[in-house]
Formats: C-alpha cells, structure tokens, sequence
C-alpha cells in the first residue's frame, strides 16, 4: 500500500497581504508562507492511514522555496518518503499543479492520494476533481476520515443538518481531506531537528503544461464597505431600530 | 556459662539479616540505574552539612516541627550510647562505657535526653492528632504513628530498665541518673528491690534490645528511612546552577522518563529519603490552585512504583506495566494533568529538608510526554507557533521590534553597532501589547541615563526557558542556537533583559553551550545608574502608596535576585511592605514552566488571585511591584478578575522612577 499525501505551500494570512505592483497577484516577496492546514490534515490522515495498516507514505510538493522544510517535517511527522517535483513552476494553479501530478505521480504509482480539501488559493477545491479526472481514478472531497479495507477505501463526508456519509471507493483513488479523524499530532522539537539532518528528499521532474488557464488581469483588496451604524439607546428601542432596519432592506417581512 | 550472648548475638544476626534484606530491596534498584556525577567538590558537601542538618535551617522554617524535630534528632544522636551500652554489654561480659564517662556524664545526658525525647515525641503526637496541618494530607500516618510509638517503647523500656537496676542497687551510674532514680524510688515504694527488680531489669532488658531490633527491621519499609538516607541525601544534593537543567545523554535510547527504573541514582534516593512532611505540597502553587500535583504525592508515588516494581514479576526496562496498556510510568503511576500542572517554580525543592529534586523529575517525564507527542492543545499551539515563528504569539519576526515605534528615539542595532549593554527583550516584552509600555519606559530611562545600549530586532527569538522546562528539548536546542549565533554577531559588553525566564536561559542554560555572557536583570542595571547618580533619585510622583513585591521565582529563587528591587524601592524613597511569602519564599503567580499557554481547567483558585488577596491582606499596600512581564500580565488581569482595581495597583519597577 502506497499512499501519497500532497503538501503545498500557502501564504501565512496572520501578515499583512498586499497586492503586487502590477496588480495582478498578491505580493509574494514579502510575504511568509506555511503549509496548508487542510493539506497538514491530509497529512495526519496518511499516517493514521500508515499506522493502521504499515502502508508507506510519501509526501509531495512542488519544488519551491520553503519546500524542502515542510516535507522534512512531514518525514517527521511520520511519512516515509519526502519528494519535491520540479517543474520550473513556482505557483501553479490547481489545473496545472494537478497535470504536474498526474504526470510525477505516474513514477511513484500511489494506491490512494490525499491532498488538503483547498487552499486560500483554491477555495473551490478543485485540485482533488481535477486530479481524479486526469488520472480516471474515484475521487470525494470534504472527507473528514478514511480507513483502507481491502482494495477499497472508506471515507466519511459530513453534510449540513448533521447528516453524514460513508463511501467506499476502490482503490487507486483521490481523496480531498478536510479534517483528519484526530487533530494533526504534535511533533517534538527533537524529531524535527533530526528530520532535518536525516531526510533525503528526492527530486522527479515533471514538464506537463497546463495549457492555457487563463491569466489574472486584476486584484485588489476589497473595497470598504460603507460602514457600521451604531444603534444605542433602551433594549426595546434598539430592538426595534433594528427591526425597521431589517424590514427597510427587505430582510424580514414587514407587515 | 552465661547464655547471654549467645542469644544475644542470634537474635542480633536474625534482625540484621532480616533489616538488611529489606534494605537490599529497597536499594536494588539503585545499583543498576544510570549514574550521575555527584562526588564533586566534597568539602562544598560537607560544608552544607552544618546549616541543613546541624542547624536544621529548612527544618526550623516551620518553628513547631523544626524544634521537635531537632529534640528527636539530638536525643537519638545522646541515645546512641545506650545503644552501645546495651548491645555491648550484652556481648561482650565487662563491657563498659565507664571508662569516657558512661556512668557518670553520659549516664545524665542520657536521662536528659530520654525526658527531651519523650516530650519531643509527645510533641509530635499533639501535632499529628490535634494540630493536623493541611501538609500532612496524603502522608502515610499509620507509618508515622507506628514510628512514634517504637520510639517510644525504645526509650521507656531503656529508663525502666536503668530504674530497676537502681531499685536492685546494682546500678553504678545511679547517682547520674536522676530521672531513672526517681522511677526506681517510686519502683522500690511499689515492692520491686533486690531479687525482683533485678529479675525485672533482666526482662526489660530483652525487651529494650527486641525493640530496638524490631525498629531496625521495620524501618527499610517506612518514611523513616529517612534516618540513613537524609545524611546521604543531603550531601549528595545538586550544587550545580540552579537554573541549568539536565541535558539528556545523547546515547540514551531515547529522551525523557518513561519508567522509574530509568532514574538516576540519585533521583532514587530522593524517593527514599522523602519523610512525607508535606512542605513541598504546602508550598506548591499548583497544589493550592486544586490541580491534580502535590510534589509529595509525586515522590509517593515514584517510590511506591519503583518498590513496586521490585517485587514484580521481571520485565524489560520500558515496557508496560503488567495488565494495563498504559504507558509504565507517565499515565499510569503519574497522570499527564499532574505533570502539565507544574509551573517549575522551584517553591517545593528549596523547602525540601532533605534537597530533593522534584523539578527535574517533571521535567524528565514531560520530555516523554512530548516526544511521544502528548501535549495538551495549549502547549501544541504555543509550541508549533515556536516552531515556526520562534515566538509564541504567533507573530512574524518583524514585528518583533514594533514596540520601538512609540519611541521618539532610534535604538542601536546591536547587530550593526557596538554597544555596551545588549537588551534581549524577550517575547512578552516585545509582542504583549501590556507589556509593551513597559518596554517602552525602560527604554526611556535607559537613554535618559546615557546608557549605550541595543537591541536584536528580527534576530531576536524566545531564549527557549520555558520551552525547555515544558520538555522539548529540540526545540531548546533549535531556538538558543538561533540566539547564540545572532549573539556571536555582536560586539556587546553586558547582556540585559527585563525577563527573569530570559535571564536565566542566558545565563544558566546557555553556558553548557560553551557561551559566557554576562547577564544581568535590569533591576540590577537600574540600581547602579541611581548609585551611579545617572538617574535621579526621585520617586514618580503620580505613584504614591505603599508597595508591597512580588518575587518572580526565576528572578528570586532561580538567580538570587532579591536585592536590587527591594534596594531601587529604598533608593526611591518608597515605603515597603513585604508579604509573607517573599523572596525564597514567594508563592509563584502561576505562569512558569509552560503554564501560560495553557487553559484554567480545573484551578479552583488562579496563584495570581491568591497572591493579589495577600497582598490585599496587608492593608496598607496599594501599589503592587513586579519585576518580571508575565507578571505583570498575570497580576493585572488577576486584578481586573477580583474587580480591585481601586484598591491595589499592579506597576512594573520601571514605572516607578520619576
Ligand atoms: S515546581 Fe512549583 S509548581 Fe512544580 S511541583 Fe514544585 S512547587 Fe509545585
Ligand atoms: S519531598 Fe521533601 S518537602 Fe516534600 S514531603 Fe518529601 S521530604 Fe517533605
């Protein structure tokens, strides 16, 4: 059993974000980056996946600055492998970084593929649909646990209302985690620091194109909104300033 | 011929085959642990000898224990004679002490000390069942009742004897002994001379020698103990810095304690000499605020399981105990709760009589903990954010220097400038915003003083103190390492922080990384530029009251920092008020070892809350000093919490000053 779980790397949203220059993408020099917490869950499911039934997991990146950290502490968090891909890219979109991994991912031949369910980037999530696609494999996102039985994979999906799935999906498959069964594990210093010294990351090429994905033409930061209105005074009166306020946009009945 | 001793001598082989068989129990395990360096520096050793067990310093800090203590201490130490004498004489026929004095000055130590014992003992009683101090909740009073009463039977039967041979009138040492004379006359009024009484004093004789051997046989199982491990205990007590803790050896199979047999030594006589007085449990801030730690109970239950695992069955070193698939010791003989429950204030080791090392002891099996990846989702927060931001506010190194921006002045990069004093500034020193007002005073008053000084900006990370104290060794490593280089970049003369848990990393941790700053706190800084007359020596006059001050333990008792601040409040001309629990006494506030980052579940009563009604206790105090940023956090909102804003206002040292 081959797992491979996908790390990528995201802007650290506790700084400041700014738009570049050319005001088409944020401004990426500055800005500090971490791994995706989806993609860390996605990491903590291989594992658990890894304890349960002795399957090796590797984890994969793109070869970007900043890469080489994360997957050594992957390593340290349990998986067996670390692999960054270099494709000259450093921040394709999920259509490209899922063509780049279909192609790496033929090399390393995974029974089952984990990555985060999206990114800040990707709020779609469309990374996991794009890869099964290419790959003709099944995939399922918003999976919030996953055990291997057999040639299959069980996976939960939780949905509004408190209702819940359980699929089973043979394998190889592609799943998109949103959280893992337990809350990503704790990983000690020590471990670290020697994963650090200890790992070899191996390096695959990839050369796949995505083809024309389109460009941004602009960003810019939201434009302000037109600000709060303070409504003080007696409970009742409030209550009712906000009523009239509701009723004026049109957001409850009226009479 | 006399079968004397002959019986004698077996019943004497019996009892000490016997005792020394239960010794050999209880030590084993001490021959096969790991070993630890505590030979060194054998006159330092000796020395300490006099105020801890001559002087019985620790021991008199609670006045009542102390002078009973004492009394049972030197009796014993007078009564030994009559040991002699009685196993002596038994022995060997013509054997005397005579000849130094045994029926003459000896004989009325004797008599004295038997009276001195008994009330010491009777004293000892009132205090176990009437006085009943809270310390003593948890100790194993059976144990301590069954003592008191063989030392008891030892000393009656010894003057009961002694009277009857006087009553026979064959006792040459009568005219010394006037209590055991006494009980002779009143002995004689009830019918026992001559024949009889001698009869009598052969029997109280066998009984005198089978109760003393019974107490020698009995002892290897008891908290008494104590009697020969004290001495030892005490001698081989940690003389290192106070503040170092141990570096794990790299050739350990792995880091942390994760079974009690992987104790040191030493850390094994601890568990033995612990009487179960209870001081350490009285002192500890964790226990008061109702978490699951008493330091008693730890070392308890640390022996408890290393006896208990002598008398279990064989298994390897680090493998589950029997019938449970808890880990051996953290978990099961220990809970997590407890250990995470430690702030590290070192309260329960410097009150210890006997110098035993609780603090290590956590610290040891917190670093299984971790590395086995089990920390509360506090720690792991804190922790993840020193991973990956080297602080634990989870903010990016850039912003570490923002606090400077409310300043109208530029302060040097000691990375780019020489400087004479470098400010390492410390987390909450630099990001709480609190604190940063603080920060920013100091630094008024540095420049006002003429002072060279600098700072790190972005290089600057967590000095790792509290890191190290919650167990991850690597990320110690990892952070002082980024320190130590971002220091080797620079040209400074002093290093100076405002943090006591900085201070200590820089200037006890460090040093086994081969640095040798010098680093002082800046109460001392302070303190020489007002004697120096660089500061003026005026009060600041928007703060008026009386102050009452808080010693943080790694500024009081982990340094020894007691002067300065208490000198700066002279010098300024204010009036102090000091709480009972001050200097190596002071009750910490709560934040230490680690406990910052996490939540309140299950503290009944905050440290900071307590502390704060103690110094409300005071009645006069209105101004309520720290010297440390966690302090200053804690007791401000300890005192935003008991709603006393109006009564009592917590102010760093620095904000004293005009
Ligand atoms: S160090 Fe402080 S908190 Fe920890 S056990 Fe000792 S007294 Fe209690
Ligand atoms: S550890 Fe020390 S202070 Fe605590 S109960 Fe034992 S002897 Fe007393």
């Amino acid at each position: 059993m081959h797992i491979v779980t996908v790390v990528r790397l995201v802007p650290d949203l506790l700084e400041e974000i700014q738009v570049n220059e050319q005001g088409t993408d944020i401004d990426r020099e500055w800005i500090g980056v971490k791994l995706c917490e989806f993609d860390d869950h996605a990491l903590e499911e291989s594992v658990l996946i890894k304890e349960a039934t002795g399957a090796t997991v590797t984890a994969v990146g793109i070869a970007v600055e900043g890469m080489d950290r994360v997957l050594q502490s992957a390593v340290a968090r349990g998986a067996d492998r670390a692999v960054k891909i270099d494709c000259g890219e450093a921040n394709p979109d999920s259509r490209a970084l899922a063509k780049l991994l279909c192609e790496a991912l033929a090399q390393l031949k995974p029974d089952l593929i984990l990555a985060g369910v999206q990114t800040p980037e990707d709020l779609f999530g469309q990374l996991v649909p794009f890869l099964g696609a290419l790959m003709g494999r099944p995939h399922a996102s918003g999976v919030t646990g996953a055990q291997v039985e057999g040639n299959a994979v069980v996976i939960q999906q939780e949905y509004g209302a408190g209702r819940a799935a359980r699929l089973k999906l043979a394998l190889p498959a592609v799943l998109g985690v949103q959280s893992a069964s337990q809350p990503p594990r704790y990983v000690s210093g020590t471990k670290l620091r020697q994963a650090i010294q200890g790992t070899k990351i191996e390096t695959l090429s990839a050369a796949a194109s995505a083809g024309n994905n389109g460009a941004v033409k602009e960003m810019r930061r939201p434009s302000r909104g037109q600000g709060a209105e303070m409504i003080d005074g007696e409970a009742e009166a409030v209550a009712g300033k906000i009523f009239d306020a509701l009723v004026a946009r049109g957001l409850v009945g009226g009479k | 011929m006399d079968s004397k001793p002959l019986v004698l001598a077996a019943l004497m082989v019996l009892a000490a085959s016997f005792a020394s068989y239960r010794f050999f129990l209880r030590l084993r395990p001490m021959f096969s642990a790991p070993g630890i360096d505590r030979l060194d520096h054998i006159g330092e050793r000796l020395w300490g000898l006099v105020p801890n067990v001559l002087l019985h310093r620790r021991l008199l800090m609670i006045r009542y224990s102390g002078i009973l203590h004492a009394m049972i201490f030197s009796s014993f130490i007078v009564l030994f004679t009559a040991i002699i004498q009685a196993f002596g004489s038994g022995l060997i026929p013509g054997f005397s002490l005579a000849p130094v004095g045994g029926n003459s000055v000896i004989a009325l130590l004797q008599d004295v000390f038997a009276v001195v014992i008994l009330v010491g003992v009777g004293m000892a009683f009132y205090n176990r069942f009437v006085i009943k101090p809270a310390r003593f909740k948890g100790s194993n009073n059976k144990d301590a009742t069954i003592i008191l009463l063989l030392i008891t039977s030892v000393v009656v039967s010894m003057l009961l004897e002694f009277a009857f041979h006087i009553a026979a009138g064959n006792e040459p040492s009568a005219a010394w002994r006037p209590l055991s004379s006494a009980i002779a006359k009143l002995l004689v009024a009830l019918g026992f001379d001559g024949e009889r009484a001698a009869e009598a004093a052969h029997i109280l004789y066998w009984v005198h020698v089978s109760v003393i051997l019974g107490f020698l046989t009995y002892i290897p199982g008891s908290k008494h103990l104590h009697m020969f491990a004290a001495i030892p205990n005490i001698f081989l007590r940690n003389i290192g810095p106070k503040g170092q803790s141990r570096t794990p050896d790299p050739k350990a199979a792995h880091i942390g304690l994760s079974d009690v047999r992987e104790l040191d030594w030493k850390g094994m006589l601890d568990l033995y000499s612990c009487t179960e007085c209870g001081r350490c449990q009285a002192a500890c801030p964790a226990y008061a605020a109702g978490l699951p730690l008493s330091p008693k109970i730890l070392i308890m239950n640390l022996r408890d399981a290393l006896i208990g695992e002598e008398t279990a069955p064989a298994r390897p070193a680090g493998a589950p105990a029997a019938g449970s698939n808890l880990e051996a010791l953290v978990g099961s003989v220990i809970s997590e709760q407890t250990l995470w429950a430690c702030t590290t204030c070192r309260a329960c080791m410097d009150v210890c009589p006997l110098h035993i090392e609780h603090v290590p002891k956590i610290v040891d099996m917190r670093r299984h903990m971790v590395e086995a990846g089990h920390v509360t989702p506090g720690i792991q927060d804190a922790m993840a954010s020193f991973q990956q931001y080297g602080n634990s506010f989870k903010k990016p190194a850039r912003m570490r220097a923002k606090w400077t921006s409310g300043l109208d002045f530029k302060i040097k990069d000691a990375r780019k400038e020489e400087v004479d004093i470098l400010w390492f500034v410390g987390d909450y020193a630099s990001y709480d915003p609190r604190v940063q007002r603080i920060t920013q005073t100091v630094a008024r008053l540095l420049r006002k003083a003429g002072v060279d000084f600098g700072i790190l900006y972005d290089a600057e990370q967590n000095s790792g103190n509290d890191v190290r104290r919650v167990g991850d060794e690597g990320l110690f490593q990892t952070l002082s390492e980024h320190n130590i280089e971002a220091l080797a970049g620079c040209s400074f003369k002093r290093i100076m922080t405002t943090d006591p848990h900085s201070l200590n990393a820089l200037r006890q941790e460090y040093p086994a990384q081969g640095t040798s700053y010098e680093v002082i706190h800046y109460t001392q800084l302070l303190l020489e530029l007002l004697r120096e007359g660089r500061i003026e020596k005026a009060a600041n006059g928007k703060v008026t009251g009386v102050v009452t001050y808080h010693d943080p333990c790694y500024l009081g008792r982990y340094n020894n920092g007691f002067e300065p601040p208490r000198q700066i409040f002279a010098e300024l001309g204010y009036q102090l008020h000091e709480m009972g629990r001050c200097r190596e006494n002071s009750f910490c506030c709560g934040a230490g070892g680690g406990r910052i980052w996490q939540d309140d579940t299950g503290v009944t009563e905050r440290p900071s809350e307590n502390r704060i009604r103690e110094a409300l206790a005071l009645g006069d105090a209105t101004i309520f000093a720290v010297a440390c940023p966690k302090d200053l956090v804690m007791y401000t909102a300890a005192v935003q919490s008991l709603a006393v804003e109006d009564k009592i206002q917590v102010k760093d040292i620095a904000e004293l000053f005009a």
